[in-house]
């Protein structure tokens, strides 16, 4: 067996995984009947029908020659600065605050971009969290803890 | 001339200072936004969704349809200037808009794009007024057994769309179906592949999934490219088409607007289908000897393209007005805003906020006036906005994205499953799995599995319930026969060819 279609193949796989996991987990759920639906019902029917049709989304990838089937290489380490940047967002905002966790979002993601230069990164930042506290914080009002929680008593 | 009474209450409404101003607002920001590469309208809508938390119910569509319209035009100068589309919508428009700027003209080109759009704008608009009253009167025919056949009708017309494989395109609509259902389940007060995370019992939200996979997933495949933008800005020449111009371009900013209008209001239809029919129709009529050629910068090509997705865009309220579905994703995310002014969509909108309904409709007329108004003199700002190197932008847009998703419930968990979505986001992109149907599911998912139940309820479990009743059954045979033309041979290699004429 070869793999003609990288993509197509690879997608089956997703979909079949994504299919068994729901399908598998519906289980738990009472299923009812076809006039009272449990909470298991829809979802178990949607799940056979995902690795269904990833069953046949990966056959397709093992017999054609489709063109561009060809998996492009995975850019692990842009993803991780990038999504790590919002993760690190997420994990300090509401102890340090609106301006810091701001400043620490642009820093951290620009280190993904392949022309980072630290002193464009720190002007970005510190522009950025003026700009989020003015149209968010003022503008909008939203609430959101804008400085440090130690410095607030 | 009930029609004109109600456009009255509509301009009534829209025409307040207040609503003046947040529909300037919308256009204007939305067009800011939109103008950066690699943002389409969806991405650009759940970002500034929280901007609209603050006002009153109408005009924060009104201010949202603002920025869609902004959005959808900023795309289309993207495309014009740096070839590099925001969006699916625009991709026909890169073809002749970027050749007609390599040659000098591209003012002429965002110029008819800007009037040909409001042309569009204009006729669609008094379209959605004419249509959506008698489509409400239909809309409370309806059962929970034609809701199911109505949705099915607008997954399957999604599928056809998608620009990629069907099979694939149906595989994202039902992983999109079934993580609509994560959460509690109305019915039995089950909390449903939730993990014992107490957040997942209100589901997930559709902001995260929306702004995971189209924001997030974008950025990082954007990122991941070297390479330089080539922005032809230096020679952009005036905005007025010449006159014989304007003549080559206004037949085809018709025919643009009639067939945009009429794909709109298609389930699975929109913006997107109408420029790719749009194009296919100018480049068939033009024949092989048209001057200068398809691709190398005739006008119609930009013309008849960009007028369909305006007509599209704004047709597409129809479904979403009149029946509460959401016939693509930009209109899954309005109804996700109208849920968090706690508005039900669907038929009764129309009677029972009546200003918000007409004044919806009369703004849409109003934005598309805007746009060409801000438009062509702030084409020069434009310019500048895509002069900035990416590697300043995508922070930037990150940290929009990053307060837009954590105000929707002032809670950091959101933030957090906006990364699992753009994770997942970026595995659909290398897998080439496109994401606009799985949105669809998501919104879909719980609706449609509500009517399901409600119908085999009324029917006893006899599934009989959706072929005998004569409009669900109709809707079936359509959904039916949409599926069997997409898989007919010829059309089946057209379908691909069209969509590939595009890459």
């Amino acid at each position: 067996m070869k793999i003609r279609n990288e993509t197509d193949f690879w997608s089956g796989v997703m979909f079949i995984a994504f299919g068994l996991f729901f399908g598998a987990f519906a289980t738990r759920y009472d299923f009812g009947t076809a006039q009272v639906m449990g909470p298991a019902y829809f979802p178990t029917v949607l799940g056979g029908l995902l690795a269904l049709v990833g069953v046949l989304v990966a056959l397709a990838g093992l017999g054609r020659t489709g063109e561009g089937g060809k998996l492009e290489r995975f850019h692990f380490v842009e993803l991780a600065w990038v999504l790590g940047a919002v993760v690190i967002y997420a994990a300090i905002l509401h102890w340090a605050g609106l301006l810091v966790s701001m400043l620490a979002l642009i820093v951290i993601s620009s280190f993904a971009s392949h022309e980072f230069r630290w002193k464009e990164a720190i002007i970005l930042s510190i522009v950025m969290a003026v700009i989020t506290y003015l149209v968010f914080i003022i503008g909008l009002k939203l609430t959101i803890p804008v400085l440090p929680a130690f410095l607030k008593n | 001339m009930e029609l004109l009474g109600n456009l009255a209450i509509g301009f009534g409404t829209a025409l307040t200072p207040q609503n003046l101003f947040y529909s300037f607002a919308g256009c204007l920001i939305g067009t800011l936004i939109g103008v950066l590469p690699g943002v389409g309208p969806v991405a650009t809508l759940a970002m500034l969704l929280p901007t609209t938390y603050a006002l009153e119910p109408t005009s924060a569509l009104i201010m949202l349809a603002g920025i869609y319209y902004g959005a959808q035009y900023g795309g289309s100068t993207t495309a014009i200037l740096v070839n590099l589309p925001g969006e699916s919508s625009s991709v026909v428009t890169c073809l002749d808009g970027y050749q007609m700027a390599r040659q000098g003209r591209a003012g002429a080109a965002l110029g008819t794009a800007a009037i040909g759009s409001f042309i569009a704008g204009t006729f669609a608009t008094v379209l959605v007024a004419a249509f959506a009253p008698p489509l409400t009167e239909l809309a409370f025919k309806f059962g929970p057994a034609e809701y199911v056949s109505l949705m099915l009708l607008g997954l399957i017309g999604a599928v056809v769309l998608a620009s990629g494989s069907l099979v694939k395109a149906i595989g994202m609509i039902v992983l999109g179906l079934l993580l609509g259902l994560v959460g509690t389940d109305v019915n039995s007060g089950v909390s449903r592949f939730s993990f014992g995370i107490p957040e997942l019992t209100d589901g997930i939200g559709f902001v995260a999934v929306a702004m995971g996979v189209f924001g997030f997933a974008e950025i990082i495949a954007n990122v991941e490219k070297k390479g330089q933008r080539e922005v032809l800005a230096n020679n952009v020449g005036s905005v007025m088409p010449t006159v014989k111009e304007m003549k080559e371009a206004a037949p085809a900013v018709a025919r643009g607007t009639l067939l945009g209008s009429i794909l709109g209001i298609l389930p699975g239809g929109g913006a997107l289908l109408a420029s790719f029919a749009a194009y296919a129709v100018e480049k068939k009529l033009a024949g092989p000897n048209s001057d200068p050629p398809f691709g190398k910068g005739n006008i119609r090509g930009v013309a008849g393209p960009e007028s369909a997705n305006n007509a599209g865009a704004q047709t597409s309220f129809i479904p979403m007005l009149t029946l509460g579905i959401p016939p693509n994703a930009v209109m899954a995310l309005m109804i996700g805003a109208m849920t968090i002014h706690n508005i039900q969509p669907g038929p009764q909108v129309m009677t029972s906020n009546p200003t918000l309904f007409w004044g919806l409709i009369a703004s849409m007329w109003i934005g598309n006036l805007m746009l060409v108004i801000l438009n062509l003199p702030l084409i020069g700002l434009w310019i500048q906005l895509l002069k900035v190197p990416y590697r300043l932008l995508y922070p930037a847009i990150l940290a929009f994205c990053c307060i837009g998703v954590y105000s929707i419930n002032n809670t950091t968990f959101d933030v957090l499953m906006t990364v699992f979505f753009g994770a997942l986001g970026y595995l659909f992109y290398k897998l080439r799995c496109e994401p606009a149907p799985l949105i669809l599911g998501f919104i879909l998912g719980p609706m449609m599995e509500e009517n399901l139940r409600r119908a085999m309820l009324l029917s006893r479990g006899d599934p009989t319930t959706f072929v005998t009743s004569p409009l669900s059954l109709g809707l079936l045979l359509a959904a039916l026969a949409v599926l069997g033309i997409a898989t007919l041979p010829a059309i089946k290699s057209k379908r691909q060819k069209t969509f590939q004429e595009a890459d």
